[in-house]
């Protein structure tokens, strides 16, 4: 709060005190912008800018009063009392101006070097961002390689799936084996949660990379599971990729 | 390579390491390219499926798998892969929920597979598979999973006694597993050695994840130790290996694992019969010792910082060790 109260303060005076700089005094005022030199030095108002008169005494100190003996502060030293910046810009007014002037300049060399970088962006439909191995996109269900196909009609899926987008019939084979008859996604239903994938005890239903499955019409995004076997099958080497784990953690 | 072979005998040493670390990494190529051989793992293969799975997710393991008589090594991949499995259940699911579904999953598929029907799961198929073949009690298998589901809630131990009590339940049953399987299980020295090994093969897994659980924001090494020196959670999570005191805590939770590693040990000598030696049938078992012992020799010479990257890297040297253990006898 001190700090935005110290700007506006300084903002119009400062304006205001660049107006007011005459030509025949922007030399001094150069100098004493950058010199670190004491003020009164330059600008003793006992010496004034003429030379010095050595033969006359200096100003002789002034005798204490007989009440205030060794009760002196320091403004009651000569030349202590002087206001350095009576008459040109504050202090802070020459802070904003020169950390305004190297702001300007570190901004047009952020300029100059972005220039002869590489552009970020990408030629999207024939350039692809990288996309991380966890990415939930259009779902696919595997297989074994083998052929057979990985989902036991467990319904675990459609048991966890918080957007109720999946719908599962089932029964059994002549071999035993419960297969589905039907598997179907919703996919203007699903939220991409995921959680599908994860409680898939046999890795069957996965979600893959691909997020571009725009259709033209709503019915085309009611997946059926010929449409997501086929999907399947044609990621099968990057789901399997994204899937390989190394160690057992636990 | 022409080159470094012309020098003959005065084979410099860089050149040798250099040699040794080309062989490692062309048999790891090797290994990835003949990830399906044979016949194509999936429901018509189980014990294909499991010996791929436990190759990519345990690599230990399916070391320890070729040691085994040739009649319970598909047997022996379905119960790893089992309980791989059921290991990472909590690394792939983000909420607990979903983790008690799978583990649901595996529950009724234990008790399907007793009843003759399991479910058409690979790893389901390989263990309804094993277990006409031999005598696998079913209440392992639930305890491991009982005690997998009890960790979703509370991935964190406060107590040294509560982490004994995990490890029991997980890494010792499944050793108790591997006993039962070759008949074993009624030597008492065998399963008392299990129990130790199995406490010191847990903290030696966990303590080779801890850079990875640290990652997550979990801190794998029991409360009572961190707090006995002084390690702040934040600063491990932040920090790593620099973090105030972890190294400490590290030496004595890894000091837990070598006292229990040093226990097993000592209960084959002094049980005497064959030299102090671990018997042959019993050996495949027992191999699991030796990927725990190599670990902390390591983690000693980095002067216990868990944190090393060396220690994230498969020792090239482990399977000449294990093949040697087997020879000897010893772990």
């Amino acid at each position: 709060m001190s700090f935005a109260r110290a700007l506006v303060v300084a903002g119009p005076s400062a304006r205001l005190a660049a107006g007011r700089v005459a030509l025949p005094r922007s030399l001094a005022l150069a100098y004493r912008w950058h010199s670190t030199a004491p003020r009164h030095q330059q600008h003793d108002p006992l010496v004034g800018n003429k030379p010095r008169d050595y033969l006359d005494p200096p100003v002789p100190p002034k005798s204490p009063s007989g009440l205030k003996t060794a009760a002196f502060t320091a403004a009651d030293e000569p030349g202590k009392d002087y206001d350095p910046y009576k008459d040109g810009p504050s202090a802070i007014d020459k802070a904003v101006h020169l950390f305004f002037f190297t702001e300007i300049i570190r901004g047009m060399w952020l300029v100059l070097e972005q220039f002869f970088r590489p552009p970020y962006t990408i030629m999207y439909p024939f350039e692809k961002g990288p996309l991380s191995p966890r990415f939930r996109g259009e779902h696919a269900l595997r297989r074994y390689p083998s052929g057979e196909e990985r989902c036991i009609a467990c319904k675990l899926c459609e048991a966890i799936c918080p957007a109720q987008a999946i719908t599962i019939e089932s029964e059994a084979r002549l071999d035993g084996s419960r297969r589905t008859t039907r598997y179907d996604i919703d996919m203007t239903k699903c939220i991409y949660c995921g959680f599908c994938q994860e409680a898939c005890p046999v890795d069957a239903i996965v979600e893959t990379q691909n997020q571009e499955f725009s259709t033209e019409t709503r019915e085309e995004l009611l997946y059926n599971k010929e449409k997501l076997l086929a999907n399947g099958d044609r990621a099968e080497a990057e789901i399997a990729a994204n899937l390989h784990a190394d160690h057992v953690y636990r | 390579m022409l080159g470094l072979w012309s020098t003959g005998s005065r084979l410099p040493a860089l050149a040798s390491a250099r040699l040794a670390n080309r062989v490692s990494r062309v048999s790891q190529v090797r290994a990835l390219a003949s990830v399906s051989n044979a016949s194509e793992p999936g429901v018509a293969d189980p014990s294909a499926y499991c010996r791929d799975y436990v190759r990519t997710r345990d690599y230990e393991s399916y070391l320890i798998g070729s040691f085994y008589p040739r009649e319970y090594q598909s047997a022996f991949y379905a119960l790893r892969a089992f309980y791989v499995e059921l290991a990472s259940v909590q690394d792939t699911v983000s909420n607990a929920m979903i983790g008690k579904m799978r583990m649901q999953f595996w529950r009724d598929a234990i008790k399907n597979i007793a009843d003759g029907r399991p479910p058409q799961h690979p790893i389901a198929l390989a263990l309804h598979d094993a277990s006409r073949r031999a005598n696998l009690p079913a209440y392992h298998l639930r305890r491991i999973i009982d005690a997998r589901d009890a960790e979703l809630h509370t991935p964190a131990h406060l107590t040294m006694e509560s982490l004994r009590a995990h490890a029991e339940s997980t890494t010792s049953t499944f050793l108790y597993l591997l006993l039962s399987l070759l008949n074993l299980s009624s030597d008492s020295v065998s399963s008392h050695a299990a129990s130790h090994l199995g406490v010191a093969q847990c903290i030696h897994v966990l303590l080779r994840a801890l850079p990875y659980h640290a990652s997550k924001g979990n801190m794998v090494i029991p409360a009572e130790l961190t707090a006995r020196h002084g390690v702040r959670q934040e600063d491990v999570f932040r920090k790593g290996g620099n973090a105030d005191g972890i190294s400490d805590a590290v030496f004595e939770f890894a000091t837990v694992a070598n006292d229990n590693l040093l226990t097993a040990r000592e209960m084959f000598k002094q049980a005497g019969n064959g030299g102090g030696k671990v018997p042959r049938r019993a050996m495949p078992v027992f191999l699991y010792g030796l990927p725990t012992r190599d670990y902390l020799g390591r983690l000693e010479s980095v002067d216990f910082d868990a944190f090393h990257p060396s220690l994230q890297l498969r020792d090239w040297k482990l399977p000449w060790k294990i093949w040697r253990g087997y020879y000897k006898g010893d772990f």
